[in-house]
């Protein structure tokens, strides 16, 4: 037969497939929103009537790169100013360098609070990670000194802290009479503006709250999906940071992916995380639902649940001997944020819709006593295909990964972990032995277990070259190789951050490689992944993406 | 600091079946005072459906007029959709999630306009120690009975024998050190141990206990083991007096609370020295003395100090000795 509707072909310096029977091609051809095929332009021009358009000439064609863990204020937070530690672009294509230093970070403050026009607005900022700044700490008195009478918050890395300046002190009450434990104190006893924990940030009021309503907007949504783009991804997850049972929130979604312009597939996970009004199995049914209602830039089907906190926040449940050097006065352990033994109850009615369960486990037992609810569940209602998945990974063991592999679960790994804290794992949280064998994508391999990776941004930039090139190097911030026996192969995290995402989501049928009859879902690259040193893979210029056929060039911002 | 407007915070805690949602029903079901209620995990509340007189997607309404909420959208939004009924609450009950910290929960009662009163974990009189013994649990499980100020041994009347009781209120008192224990089923304790004993000349609002026994007769439940005194206070009695009152209550005490005229000391011949009026309140560890501002268009309170004690530890008389106590 052949195609009636005119295509186009794009010769590329190389199309690389992820499709281990047809791994490269000299071009890939598309037809409306679906892949032609691949191979070479003469043969492509045999299916009929096309176009050739050479703009990728130069460029090297991937599938798009597939996010299976990130979260939607990724594109609210960039209404606050951006203080991290590390640089940073923003959905403009902005670089923001990081703020490497207290000086850097209060001139940063000091030029924001001097292009705000509105002199009683609440200068908002957010990325700070006292962790890179050790024996110092960033109290009100410095935020005075650039902020002046301006309400100012600067919402720490982790979200569990932030510092604010006397003037919002003032107009919140804060004062030497406050009681709540979660109001820091200098060496004068005096509150010092460092707010901890919810009890502690609600405290700082409406500055607070509307730091979190930005993350509810369309634009917060549109710039997610322009971040994503301006990194080659054409799929993102929003996993567990939307509340699908509300109605704003669902349909703020449908409408903006409803835009033909907008430039990603969203997949959006149902979640319980911040309380919900139905039982799982009330949850599990909406999402049923809910994939009947899904477009192809729209999808639904997965679910998070949350067992653990934070390695670096020491909150994680690590089994013994727990943590390394954690600070004075910490309880030993981290944080159950939900109860073990009540995991396999609330998998139950999930599993049985034929859904896929997405599990936050940063410290192994958190892997341990979700492994051993799927086990369960599975004896209860034997089911084939699930994919249920361990979400972050990060100590997950080589016995756990041999379970999960019998078991049919996946992994996706917190790759980045290695370069943003590796140091810190390996200094403070877990010791020199532990951090070189956490985000074991090695291990996942070796085991048998399909594992992508990922950045959990906002937590750390997106961007899978990064990512790949996290799990590829094992290279920590301050240059160091952290467990050289854990790295993969280049061609390995290629799959991980394309096909094995996809195939964790359940869209392998449709994207992550470039096959005919898939969509036309295209990271465009200006350097090939594997032929580049792969200490370089993370320099890789992104041109942009390719998405259901339409071209959508990266905005590169001047920094 | 006016503490009379500062209302009131129970947060309820302990771990997944120890019963937190069977006595936020049974305070709800005991009282008529307006208490709202906030839980930690909207799916997993269970208010009982005749204590409900409207559901919405993120709220009900009780039948008190108050609202139940879930901190869903954090704790200032919660607290808004509370004060969004008609009703004022005169008290708000939090219940915390299986696995939660009850003091990260306390820590709300330091937000303006509240008051923690009291931090009442529950225990699940069958399974309590092997849950302090579990492999991944155990630290949890202990961090709550730790925070408790009071602890409710719940379903105590699933145990095989009272001798069982006796020795798991031993390990009890042992791991939530300083807390008051009260033993219970089906989460049944009288509203004057969870919330101290009424103070106001009549007791409006709160009735009696009215909790119907559900125990086995072999075992005794809170409602028969308790008793109370009260001493009405004709005049001020002098700060340390007070002080050395609130210091060293014995264990007996389940709970103490009173509105007092402290006089001011001997030696002060400064002629504005005045009576200055203090809340003073005792549950478990948790003493307060909080500084009570009268308003003087109103009526002078009524000056007294009521406690709770468990029945037979305290001689009728020891409130009244302690208090006439003059060194």
């Amino acid at each position: 037969m052949g195609t009636n509707q005119p295509f186009v072909i794009y010769p590329a310096r190389r199309v690389i497939t992820i499709n281990p029977a047809y791994p490269f091609g000299e071009a890939v051809a598309v037809a409306g929103d679906r892949i032609l095929g691949v191979g070479s332009t003469d043969e492509l021009a045999s299916w009929g009537e096309h176009r050739i358009d050479d703009c990728f000439a130069e460029h090297v064609i991937m599938p798009g790169f597939v996010e299976a863990h990130c979260h939607v204020m990724s594109g609210g937070l960039w209404n606050s100013t951006y203080v991290g530690y590390f640089d940073r672009r923003d959905p403009q294509g902005l670089l923001w360098p990081g703020c490497t230093s207290i000086d850097d970070v209060l001139e940063r403050l000091a030029k924001a609070a001097a292009d705000m026009s509105d002199d009683s607005q609440t200068l908002l900022a957010w990325g700070l990670d006292p962790i890179y700044f050790p024996g110092e700490r960033l109290v009100a008195s410095h935020l005075d000194t650039v902020t002046g009478d301006r309400p100012t918050l600067v919402l720490h890395a982790s979200g569990h802290l932030a510092t604010i300046n006397s003037a919002l002190m003032d107009r919140c009450g804060i004062d030497e009479t406050a009681t709540s434990p979660g109001v820091a104190r200098g060496g004068d006893g005096l509150p010092n503006g460092e707010l901890h924990e919810p009890a502690g940030m609600m405290l700082a009021g409406d500055a607070f709250v509307d730091m979190m309503k930005a993350n509810r907007t369309e634009q917060a949504r549109w710039r997610y999906a322009n971040e994503a783009r301006n990194a080659g991804h054409t799929l993102l997850t929003d996993l567990g940071t939307t509340q699908l049972w509300d109605p704003d929130q669902l349909n703020n979604w449908k409408k903006v992916t409803g835009d033909p312009a907008y430039p990603a597939r969203v997949m959006v996970a149902m979640s319980n995380l911040f309380g919900a009004v139905a039982d799982p199995a009330e949850l599990a049914e909406l999402c049923v639902q809910l994939k009947s209602e899904q477009s192809d830039k729209l999808r639904f089907g997965i679910v998070k649940l949350i067992l653990d906190g934070s390695i670096q926040g020491f909150t994680a449940r690590i089994s013994w001997p727990h943590y390394y050097k954690p600070p004075p006065g910490h309880i030993g352990n981290g944080l159950w944020l939900t109860a073990p033994d009540q995991m396999a109850d609330l998998v139950e009615p999930y599993h049985r819709a034929g859904l896929t369960v997405h599990c936050h486990c940063n410290g192994d037992e958190a892997s341990e006593a979700f492994i051993d609810a799927v086990e369960e569940v599975l004896q209860r209602y034997p089911r084939w295909d699930h994919r249920h998945t361990v979400q972050h990974c990060q100590l997950t063991t080589p016995a756990q990964y041999r379970r999960m592999a019998a078991l049919g679960m996946s992994a996706n790994i917190f790759s980045n972990h290695i370069y943003y804290w590796g140091d810190q794992h390996r200094d403070v949280t877990v010791g020199p032995e532990r951090a070189a064998r956490m985000d074991a994508c090695r291990t996942a391999l070796d085991s048998g277990v399909s594992f992508s990776i990922h950045s959990d941004s906002p937590i750390t930039p997106l961007g899978h070259l990064q990512t790949a090139w996290c799990a590829v190097n094992r290279v920590t911030a301050s240059g160091q190789v952290l467990g050289p026996d854990e790295r993969i192969g280049v061609p390995d995290a290629l799959r991980a951050i394309t096909i094995d995402a996809a195939r964790q989501l359940k869209l392998d049928g449709e994207i992550g490689s470039i096959e005919a009859g898939k969509l036309a879902d295209f990271a465009v690259l200006e350097d090939d992944p594997l032929s580049v040193d792969p200490m370089a893979l993370r320099d890789i210029g992104v041109w942009g993406t390719v998405l259901g056929g339409e071209l959508q060039p990266a905005q590169i911002g001047e920094s | 600091m006016t503490s009379d407007q500062r209302i009131p915070i129970t947060v309820i805690g302990g771990y997944l079946g120890a019963g937190k949602t069977t006595l936020v029903n049974h305070v709800l079901r005991s009282t008529d005072e307006r208490i709202a209620v906030i839980v930690n995990d909207f799916g997993e509340i269970s208010i009982d459906e005749d204590l409900i007189v409207a559901a919405d997607s993120d709220k009900l309404t009780l039948a008190n007029g108050c609202i139940c909420c879930s901190l869903a959208e954090g704790f200032s939004a919660a607290l808004d959709t509370v004060r969004s009924a008609g009703v004022l609450p005169t008290r708000l009950l939090i219940e915390a999630s299986g696995v939660a910290d009850p003091n990260q929960i306390a820590a709300y009662g330091h937000t303006p306009g509240l008051a923690l009163d009291a931090v009442v974990v529950l225990a699940d009189a069958e399974q309590v120690r092997r849950q302090a013994n579990h492999r991944w649990v155990a630290d949890t499980v202990r961090i709550q009975l730790a925070a408790a100020d009071l602890v409710v041994v719940n379903k105590i009347d699933l145990l095989a024998a009272p001798e069982d009781a006796d020795a798991l209120c031993d390990w009890l008192t042992g791991v939530a050190n300083g807390a008051t224990l009260v033993r219970a089923s089906r989460a049944a304790v009288p509203m004057d141990v969870i919330f101290g004993p009424e103070l106001r000349e009549h007791a409006a609002g709160r009735s009696p206990s009215t909790v119907a026994s559900s125990a086995r007769a072999a075992h005794d439940t809170a409602e028969d083991v308790f008793e109370s005194q009260t001493v009405v206070l004709d005049a001020p009695v002098p700060l340390p007096v007070i002080e050395a009152l609130v210091a060293n209550l014995p264990n007996g005490v389940a709970r103490l609370k009173g509105l007092v005229q402290a006089a001011p000391p001997a030696s002060a011949d400064d002629a504005n020295a005045a009576e200055t009026a203090y809340l003073v309140e005792a549950i478990g560890k948790r003493t307060s003395m909080t500084p009570h501002a009268t308003d003087p268009t109103q009526p002078p309170p009524r000056w007294a100090i009521s406690l709770i004690s468990h029945k037979g530890s305290l001689a009728p008389d020891w409130l009244e000795s302690r208090l006439h106590e003059r060194n």
